[in-house]
């Protein structure tokens, strides 16, 4: 078992996702009796596969658990698979996976550019690292949820404003409901946010104070990318409040939803190719610290 | 054995001349048991809709059934019309065109409506009538019974019976649960008491909706039909109190000028606190400006537009009709395949019962001539013998059947009977 389990990789589930993605995207070209079956059974077989990984690094890791960049985006697309595959089996109708997919198998590609090397920790900012990555954590897959939700909220108010019936296997859900879950999407998205950012400056004056790790500066690109989203995402979250009892309140909201999501897909490609001093190991004397370093912790 | 049916629907028999023909369930079954007494031993099934009658008649072995003239005469003096008045508009089958006529049928191919579903449960209960008064029997049983399987694979195989064609149900399934998640905390306003309303709010009622207020203009009109559906009365006077307060309205008033106009909405849209607002205007002409649909978070829908909708749905229904056919043509042929198939029963039967009878007094021979055997010896030849004997059998056998398909396999039939001094 534990070879067998050994030998999975990220191709495994991301071609079983990409096979599910093709099925759910020939809904709009044929009707089938087993297509359904047939997609659900990969997007299955693709969870299943992911978690098994996930798991066989938890455990043969010598550091912390899935405290490397490459895990972050693996654990954040799991979520978003976990999430895709609940929604499809619960709406059969609603073609779930067509937008969730892409956005799993973007998150296993941004993997594959980011470093599986563990975030050097120290005893002291265990706790405060693990808060920091899964805060981020929460609020990148609340982000990609309610841009989703914004998504299908546009695509069916531009349904019902041309007055069609819905087509054949492109049923969404309500406009009432949509509009709700991108309001609490918006609303987690900006608490968690804040949570991972203040954690993060704790983390950062922990390290500081105690000399462990590589502080990072003020100015360093991963702060101001990461404040930036913050401050993004709680003003969104405040602007969908403020809209909400406007009658073009749920459109903005929608509008803003994948806005959010630019802003952290900018973020999360700046993690990628930027330089970073974020996460990096401890400096040694007359040579600067993880200077165009990639990995970072509790990404983006 | 032959199957046989004659009839008319919607597409060739005139509406008042369908209603003189068409059965109430007392007089159907009058005249299943008159059938029965008619034509004893035959098999008789009568299917009476408002857009059809038609008689299904079959019979085995020695039993002939009515020929699909004399099933018109039948049905003329059944309902007491003159049978030369019938004939021009009914049209009768045999066999395979009278199979593949019940099954598209069945199937709601041949419905005013295509793909209309309640075709089923009519062909359900037309057969069921048929048990009752015992003019059912085994090959009717067989083909409504096939009739059903394929209007099923019909109905899951294709789309032709998904789409909604009735405005109502299309407001309400692909518009109105389009805005709303749910109806029970949403409040209704119905405006005017015209039957598409009436219609409408049963759809509503269906999906959740418990909060009706209705407005007219004739007080004791609403009163009368907010009674009727369990609603609320409203005065026309407060319309503009009543949109404020709505999620959904429905209007089917008469009026000849606009009921609301853009002025009365924009009163009311400031004290609606954004909620979104559906309309369904119903009424020609319109009852509401449709400069009040270009207003964010309204969602207007006139019956023009709910019928364009209708129209689109009706298209793709018609555009699955090539691949319902096809299953329609595909569970004929496979019926009749085992309707042929199964009249060379008794002639195998007598075959294998030759065959077997040979072998039973070779092993007795055998048997006989070697006293030494046990049980276990014997019980092995024995299955030795019916194996050699069902391997002889198989390929004469599945030449039956493949032959069945395109046809009763007279000849083959003719050529085992030859063969092996076989009586009919």
């Amino acid at each position: 078992m534990a070879e067998f389990v050994s030998r999975i990789s990220v191709v495994c589930f991301a071609a079983s996702y990409l096979v599910a993605l093709a099925c759910e995207a020939s809904r709009l070209l044929f009707r089938s009796g087993i297509r359904g079956a047939v997609m659900v059974g990969f997007a299955a077989a693709g969870v299943v596969a992911h978690t098994l990984f996930l798991a066989w690094r938890a455990a043969n890791e010598p550091a912390v658990p899935l405290s490397s960049a490459y895990d972050w985006y693996l654990l954040a697309a799991w979520f978003l698979a976990c999430g895709s595959l609940w929604l499809t089996i619960a709406n059969p109708r609603t073609p779930i996976g067509l937008f969730m997919l892409p956005l799993v198998l973007g998150l296993i590609g941004a993997a594959q550019l980011s470093s599986p090397v563990p975030f050097p920790q120290s005893p002291a900012t265990q706790v405060w690292g693990a808060i920091h990555g899964i805060f981020n954590l929460a609020a990148s897959v609340a982000v990609a949820f309610g841009a989703i939700a914004g998504m299908m909220w546009l695509i069916q108010a531009g349904r019902l404003a041309r007055k069609q019936a819905p087509a054949q296997g492109f049923r969404m859900p309500s406009l009432e409901k949509l509009a709700r879950f991108v309001g609490r999407s918006a609303t987690t998205a900006a608490w968690t946010a804040a949570a991972g950012f203040a954690s993060g400056l704790v983390l950062n004056a922990v390290n500081r104070q105690q000399g462990l790790l590589e502080t990072v500066p003020w100015n360093d690109p991963v702060i101001l990318r990461m404040g930036t989203l913050v401050a993004w995402l709680v003003i969104a979250a405040l602007l969908e409040r403020g809209m909400s009892r406007r009658p073009d309140g749920p459109r903005s909201a929608a509008v803003m939803s994948i806005v959010s999501l630019g802003v952290l897909t900018i973020s999360i490609l700046w993690g990628l190719f930027g330089a970073s001093r974020h996460g990096g190991p401890p400096a040694t004397a007359g040579q600067p610290a993880a200077v165009g370093m990639t990995a970072t912790e509790g990404a983006p | 054995m032959t199957l046989a049916f004659a009839g008319g629907s919607h597409r060739t028999v005139p509406m008042d001349l369908r209603e003189r023909l068409a059965f109430s369930a007392d007089q159907a079954a009058e005249a299943l048991a008159r059938f029965r007494d008619r034509f004893p031993g035959s098999e008789g099934v009568l299917l009476s809709t408002c857009n059809r009658v038609e008689f299904y008649a079959a019979g085995e072995n020695d039993a002939v059934p009515p020929a699909p003239g004399q099933i018109v005469d039948f049905l003329a003096e059944c309902r007491g019309i003159d049978a030369s008045v019938l004939k021009p508009v009914l049209a009768g089958e045999n066999d395979a065109a009278a199979v593949h006529h019940l099954f598209a049928v069945a199937s709601g191919l041949d419905s005013m409506v295509l793909g209309e579903p309640q075709i089923v449960a009519q062909v359900k209960q037309a057969w069921a009538l048929a048990q009752e008064h015992r003019t059912a029997g085994p090959l009717t049983g067989e083909m409504f019974q096939a009739a059903l399987r394929t209007a099923k694979r019909v109905a899951t195989e294709t789309a032709i019976g998904r789409e909604r064609l009735s405005i109502p149900s299309i407001a309400v399934a692909d518009f109105a649960r389009g805005v709303f998640e749910r109806f029970d905390d949403k409040r209704v306003l119905l405006i005017g008491a015209g039957k598409m309303a009436h219609e409408t709010l049963r759809y509503l009622r269906d999906a959740g909706a418990r909060d009706v207020t209705i407005v007219n203009r004739s007080t004791p009109r609403a009163e009368a039909l907010a009674a009727r559906l369990g609603a609320r009365t409203g005065l026309f006077s407060d319309l503009v109190d009543e949109l404020a307060k709505a999620d959904l309205v429905v209007s089917t008033t008469g009026a000849t000028a606009p009921v609301v106009t853009l002025e009365m909405f924009t009163g009311a849209e400031r004290r609606r606190g954004g909620r979104p607002l559906l309309v369904l205007d119903l009424a020609v002409p319109r009852d509401f400006d449709p400069r009040i649909g270009s207003r964010a978070g309204v969602w207007l829908y006139s019956i023009d537009d709910l019928g364009a909708a209708c129209e689109a749905n009706r298209k793709t229904r018609q555009r699955e009709m090539p691949g319902a056919l096809e299953i329609v043509d595909e569970e004929t042929r496979r019926f009749m395949g085992d309707l042929h198939h199964r009249s060379s029963a008794p002639l195998i039967e007598q075959l294998r019962a030759g065959w077997t009878e040979t072998g039973e007094g070779e092993l007795d021979r055998l048997f006989r001539r070697l006293p030494d055997l046990d049980e276990a010896a014997r019980a092995e030849i024995r299955q030795s013998f019916q194996r050699y004997a069902a391997k002889l059998l198989h390929s004469p056998l599945t030449s039956l059947r493949n032959e069945s398909h395109s046809g009763p396999p007279h000849g083959l039939l003719d050529a085992l009977r030859r063969l092996f001094d076989l009586k009919d």
